[in-house]
Formats: structure tokens, sequence, C-alpha cells
């Protein structure tokens, strides 16, 4: 394929690959991490198998795309433009789909989504109670992209919001554009994305950098993979803007080793976008430059925090300095640099594309566009949704999420990883907002929402993380190294039925003190699981201290000790 | 003439304390000049006929060349020519090993070598080359890490500094089938500890820790990112969702 040189070049090609498409019908199977796992795999050779067999090669196309997000009911087969959508096919099922719907146009009525409140099989996708209430605007394009394919995206009018930038637009246009849509860091910090650009920018020195954070060191996280897995060039293209509002010209993407599908995707991503000349020198012909670089780490939690990630980049241990200065003025080599989370620039291309007003009309006060939220845990459909800001969560569990499952009561929800917190039940009209939940003591953090019902024991739930905090800590600084480990220690006592009294107290003394003396936010939020456990829930913790006795029957010892 | 010594040495091989008074009688009877003569013309004699003298009739023997041995000497000749045997054995073995334990040095150091070229001696892609060398042996041997270290001119102790810093390196081999339990956070609400067990009963090893045949290692992990099958066991890297005791032995077998 020739290089692009103009802005005319893309769209000259974006027709010739509509004309190619044209008239075709297109089989998009999703074969994300879950998909994978449940044989997708086999489902995309079978199709491709049968529709050779049945001489429908010329018609039909068969993607293999990323997460759809309804993981609970995958492997998901979508026939499109028709958006009939079949849930839990095997491969016996293909030839049967082939024949019926690919060739006749009919519908398999077995394979459809059955509701279950209204027992009624469902045949369009967006019509599925689980995607109704969503705004897929970031995610939705997955489910139309082969993941190994530049021209599906292009097709979707990829890579128009570059053009637009770069030839429409100054660097300070388009800074003035992320900082008038509000655009916050969707990894965590929830930080306006446009004002970190804007140091970064006027941070003194020739050389910048700018990063993709990848890492999603969170467990029951899964948001960034599914989009980095799914749509790739998204991120690519709004890293690209973003290089060229800030004014440089390298850029990393930081990747965790363990999902070689990501590599693999990410990898051969780059090599489309430089073959085209959309990535490398003189870009679409205007004279930018911009190259960008995979960088594959390991990374343990705290690799996730921006001075930690930088230092990995450098080929150092992860280990989080203090931020005097801030890593947007002395990042990667004491460079100035910018890092965001891969759903923040994925937003970056929409906002140049579709204009403030379209962004800014989504959400709340304060937090504006959607959020890409992973529904995990005992909850009925398990997966990847996208809501406007501002929806409630009780919307978000019983609407989306279809509720909990074997009929049990739920009891809590877990939001925003280990560093997060957790809502009560009754609490559960609070809208998805970055500055209402953080009030409410569970930060959003990058949106992973795992749901607890009555069987889950909160004081198991807080050494849970705790446990795990002690582990992914890099240990430099004391408060958190100690703090944690100490907490830990207490909880394991209470869990075991050897609390003591007062050890409450001492849980939220040592809470204190960790939260304002550490070096990274590691340390400082790592006391969450605790605080808001202990805010929400302490009749749980008296009943371990003071009965010995675990309601939920989850902690070993406790129930033991009852039984006997 | 040997000179005589303490501890009674013969072509490298200890002797006892009746074998060297033996050796010495021989040597004496003999008026030859190197061990291995005599050792030689005991073994020639042994051939010509099974019975020889004892030790004084050996003497008598180097006088009249009459052979009239004792059974008693030809079976310590026996033993002497089994122990040199033993002995030659146990050269030949040091050696093999010796070339083993060079052959796979140099093999790990090539291989080093391959994985340094591809990064261009860049010293700030040290996790990666470390990644890419577990990958390659499934832990990182020591002396790749010296070659490392040598090659990129950064110091062996950073580079444990990384290596004991991650729970992805080992510096030690893992087994041939890696079984690891998710306990991330959504997997642990859907009961991951109760699954854990079950896999460390059914293994009989400890996250960790590694099957005495080296086949297996067990580890935990945080969120491979299916939580929608969760708990999860993984192994070999195929995905398994909740499954029962029964089903982890079939997958373990399976393996075997």
């Amino acid at each position: 394929m020739p290089r692009l040189n103009s802005a005319t070049d893309l769209e000259k090609l974006r027709q010739e690959i509509l004309n190619r498409a044209k008239g075709k019908r297109t089989v998009s199977v999703t074969n994300g991490t879950d998909g994978r796992a449940r044989g997708s795999q086999d489902i995309i050779q079978a199709f491709v198998a049968e529709i050779e067999k049945q001489g429908l090669k010329d018609k039909v196309a068969v993607k293999s795309t990323g997460c759809h997000g309804f993981c609970e009911k995958e492997p998901i087969v979508l026939i499109l433009p028709e958006e009939i959508c079949y849930v839990e096919v095997k491969p016996e099922d293909v030839p049967e789909i082939v024949s019926t719907t690919l060739a006749e146009g009919k519908i398999v009525d077995r394979l459809l989504y059955q509701d279950p409140a209204t027992e009624q099989k469902i045949t369009k996708e967006s019509e599925i109670p689980f995607y109704k209430p969503q705004n897929r605007a970031v995610l939705g394009n997955n489910r139309f992209i082969d993941v190994e394919s530049i021209d599906d995206y292009i097709a979707l009018g990829g890579y128009s919001a570059l053009a637009k930038a770069l030839f429409k637009m100054t660097p300070e246009e388009v800074l003035n554009d992320i900082k008038k849509a509000n655009l916050r860091g969707r990894g965590g910090g929830g930080f306006p994305a446009g004002r970190k650009w804007e140091t970064t920018r006027n941070a003194p020195g020739e050389i910048k950098y700018v990063i993709v954070n990848a890492h999603e060191g969170e467990p029951g996280a899964f948001m960034d993979r599914a989009l980095l897995l799914g749509n790739p060039h998204s991120v690519l293209e709004g890293l690209i803007i973003g290089a060229y509002a800030i004014g440089s010209h390298d850029g990393f993407i930081y990747l965790r080793h363990d999902s070689p599908i990501t590599i693999g995707v990410v990898t051969t991503a780059l090599a489309q976008a430089e073959e085209y000349g959309l990535l490398g020198e003189n870009i679409l012909g205007s004279g930018f430059n911009f190259s960008a670089e995979l960088h594959r780490d390991i990374g343990i939690f705290v690799s996730g925090e921006s001075s930690a990630l930088m230092t990995a980049i450098e080929g150092a241990a992860p280990e989080p300095r203090p931020k005097y200065i801030h890593t947007s003025v002395s990042g990667i080599w004491q460079r100035p640099t910018n890092l965001n989370n891969v759903e923040t620039w994925a937003n970056v291309p929409l906002i140049i594309n579709k204009g403030v007003e379209w962004f800014t009309g989504i959400g709340t006060e304060g937090s504006k566009g959607t959020k890409i939220i992973s529904l995990a845990g005992n909850i009925n459909n398990v997966g990847l949704i996208e809501v406007p800001m501002g929806v409630t969560l009780r919307k978000l569990i019983y609407d989306i999420g279809g509720g909990i499952p074997n009929g049990k009561k739920l009891k809590a929800v877990y939001i925003g990883g280990p560093l997060g917190g957790c809502i009560p039940e009754s609490l559960l009209d609070l809208p998805v907002d970055f500055d209402e939940l953080w009030e409410a003591g569970a930060p959003i953090g990058a949106g992973s929402t795992i749901v607890m019902d009555e069987t889950n024991c909160m004081v198991d739930i807080a050494r849970y993380f705790l446990d795990f905090l002690t582990e992914e800590s890099c240990g430099k600084c004391v408060p958190c190294r100690e703090g944690i480990f100490q907490m830990l220690k207490i909880l394991n006592r209470i869990c075991e039925g050897n609390g003591r009294e007062g050890d409450i107290e001492l849980l939220e003394e040592i809470s204190g003190v960790a939260k304002d003396a550490s070096l990274c936010a590691l340390g400082q939020t790592a006391p969450n699981p605790v605080f808001s456990t202990i805010r929400y829930f302490r009749d749980e913790y008296d009943a371990h201290v003071k009965k010995k006795r675990c309601p939920a029957g989850v902690c070993k010892m406790l129930s033991a000790v009852e039984k006997s | 003439m040997a000179k005589k010594k303490t501890k009674p040495v013969f072509i490298g091989m200890k002797l006892t304390v009746e074998q060297a008074a033996l050796l010495a009688q021989l040597q004496e009877a003999f008026d030859s000049t190197t061990k291995t003569e005599v050792l030689l013309r005991g073994l020639e004699l042994l051939a010509k006929s099974n019975t020889l003298s004892t030790i004084p009739a050996l003497q008598a023997l180097s006088k009249d060349q009459e052979v009239t041995a004792q059974p008693t000497t030809s079976l310590e000749l026996a033993r002497l020519e089994a122990e040199v045997r033993q002995y030659s054995n146990i050269v030949q073995q040091t050696k093999n090993k010796t070339e083993g334990v060079i052959r796979q040095v140099v093999e790990e150091i090539s291989k080093t070598d391959k994985i340094l070229s591809k990064y261009g001696g860049d010293s700030s892609a040290l996790v990666q080359i470390l990644l890419d060398i577990q990958h390659e042996n499934n832990w990182l041997p020591r002396d790749a890490l010296i070659w490392v270290s040598q090659k990129l001119g950064v110091p062996l102790s950073q580079i444990y500094h990384i290596a004991t810093f991650y729970k992805a390196f080992s510096l030690m081999p893992k087994g041939r089938h890696p079984v690891s339990v998710c306990m991330g956070s959504a997997c642990h609400v859907r009961g991951a500890p109760r699954l854990l067990d079950k896999v460390i009963e059914v293994l009989k090893i400890k996250p960790g820790q590694i099957s005495r045949d080296m086949q297996f290692s067990l580890d935990t992990e945080n969120c491979p990112g299916c939580c929608a099958l969760g708990p999860v066991m993984v192994v070999n890297g195929e995905y398994y969702s909740n499954p029962s005791t029964k089903e982890i032995k079939q997958v373990i077998a399976a393996c075997k």
C-alpha cells in the first residue's frame, strides 16, 4: 500500500475501502480474552471454511474483532448490516448460521439472546437490555473492526480527526478544544487532560514525550485491554493528535507483557500506521514528525503510577519519586512527559471530530463524556460497558448488569479496584461521577466495579486488598511498606478470630499515617479499602472482634470456632 | 622407581593399605620401573593363567617363570583392574559433564546474545531483555545474567534488583507446565481461594513451588482479564472456568 501524502489521499483511500465492502455482509466474531478462552478461534475457522464450502466467499467477510462488551454470553457472532446477534455460539452451530442466515437471510431462533425477565427472544444487538442504556461512543466501533485491519478503522472515518487537526487546526486550537471539553483522565486521578497537556507544552525543553498508559494492573479491570485490543488505532490516533498539540515527536505505549495477544495487535497497528504514513516522518505530508514505540513491561501494580512508569521506561525498577516537580515538566530522562490512560487518548479523536459541544452534552456538571466500566464479581451480566457519566449505580447493576445471580441480595459495590472503596446498597442511587464517588469514599479509579453479595465478608475483602497491596508495594517508603503490612497483620488477626479490643481504632490510626506520609498515590490511597469498609460496615468488624463471628461465614477460623 | 609416599596413590587413584602393599610387592617382584607396566604385566600373567600364586609365590614366579599363583592374588588383580576401569569411567564422565556444562553455558550465552542484538545493546531495554530471557528459558540462568551485565555495562547488582523485584521473573527453573490460579478481586468474590485449595490438593505443591518431577509449577496471578469465567485456573495458557477437583485432576493428567 502506498504512503498517504495528504488529507485527500486519505479520503480517496476511504472511498476505495468503502466501495470494496459494498453489498457485502459481515460476520463479526468476538475474539477478545474471554472469547478466546471459550473457543472463538475455532468459530472463526469454522466460518471461513463453511463460507468457502457454500460458495459465499464473495458476499461475506469474516472479521475477528475485539470485545463487544457482553463477556457473559461470549462468543458472540454479529451479522452486519442487519445487526443480528447470536450469543454463546459453538463451532457446531456455524454451518446452520451460514446456510440459514447468510445464504437465505433467515434467523436461527435458538441462538438469539433471551431476555431472562420477559423470556422474549431478541434479534438486534442494540435492543438487548444489556446494551440498551449504554452509550458506546468509544467502545462501539469494536464490533466493526477486524483487529488486524487498519482499513476497517479508516472505513469508519478513522484518522480523519488527525487530518483535521493537522491541516485545519493549530496545536493551540487542539489544546483549547480538549481544555474546553474538560476531558478528565480516565486512569484513576480524574485530572483534566487539557491542563496536563498545557503544562508539558509550556515546559522548557526541545524534546518532549507522550505516553499511553496501558498498564492496567488492577484486578477485575479489563477496560484498557479491551479497547487497545479491539480498536488500537483509535488510541494511536488520539496519541498522535495529543503529540501534535503538545509538540512532542516521540511516544511510548506502555503495555504489560502478560497479554501477548494485545502486544501482537498493537505491534501490527504501529507497523500499519507507519506504512500508510500516519506515523513517522512527515505525517500525511503535513511536515509533522512523530514516532511511537511499544514498551513491553512486566508491571506490578505500582508501575501504573506515572513517575514509577517513567522510571521503568528508563530501564530501572519502577519506584515512584517525590513529585514536587510534576512529570509533565520532568519525566522520562528529566524531560517533559505527558502521560494519559488508554481511554483518555481514545476520547481525543472523538472530541476533535464531533466537536466540544457534542462531548460536553454528555455527562454531568463536573464529569463530561462517557466512562467505560468493567462489571465483574457476583453479577449476572459480567462485561464491559460504556455509560454516560451521571448514570446511577443502581441502573448500572440492575438494568445493565441484570442483577445478582442465584437470588442473592446485593451487599456492596466495590469501585475502583484495590485503591477504591465500597458503596453499600443504601447509596446505590449515587451517580457515576468523579467527584460524587470521591466524596462517598469510593473514587472511580479506572472504572472497575466488583459486585458483592451477602456471601462476601467485607473484612475479608479489606484483608484481601491489603494482601494484594503488600505484594505490589515497591517498598521504597516506610509508611506504605510497613503501614500496609501492619494493617494486614491486624486484619489477619481479626479474620482469624483473634481480634482485640481497640484493633479497629488502631487500623484507623495507621491508615491515617499511611495516607498522609506515603510518597505516591499507592501508599496514600492504600488504606482506602480499610477506611471505606469500616465507614460502611463497622458492624461486621464489631462482630469479628467482639463476638468472634463472621456474619457472612467467609473467614475460615471463625466459622470453625462457631461450629464447634 | 616410585617414591614411597605416606598416602599411596596408584595412577591417581587412592588405594587401600592392602592394595598398596600388594602393589609394592608386585613392583619388587617384577623389578619394573613404572606402575602401569606392573599392572600390565600382572594382567598379562592373569591372562596366561587363572591361578596366580600369592605374593611369596609371585616372588618365586619372577625367579623361575612358573605360574602357580593363589586365587587370592588373582582376585586382587581383578579388583585392581575393575577399579582402573571405574576410574577411567569417572574421568570420562567428568569430562562429558564439563563439556555438557560448557555447552550449556555457550548455548545460554548465544541465546542471550541473540536477544541482546535485538535491542542493540540498549541498557534501557534491560527489563525487555530479561523478559525475553525468561520467556526463552522459563527462568533466568545466572550465566545469562552475568553475560547481560557485561554486555550492557550494567552492574550485576542492578540486574538482580530488577530480577528479584518482579514476581514475573524466576531465578529457579520453572515446571514444564505452568499452572496458575487467578486471585484477582472478581475471582476472589467468586471463590478463588477455594479453587486454589483444590489445585494445591491435586498438585501437592504450594504457590511458588515446583513439583519434584519438574513437571508443574504453581503460581497465583492477579487478573488475566476474563472475569466472566471466574474463578479461573490457567494451565499452559489455556483457561479453565471454575473446575472441580475431578476436572483439575483430568487437566493435570492430560499434561503428563
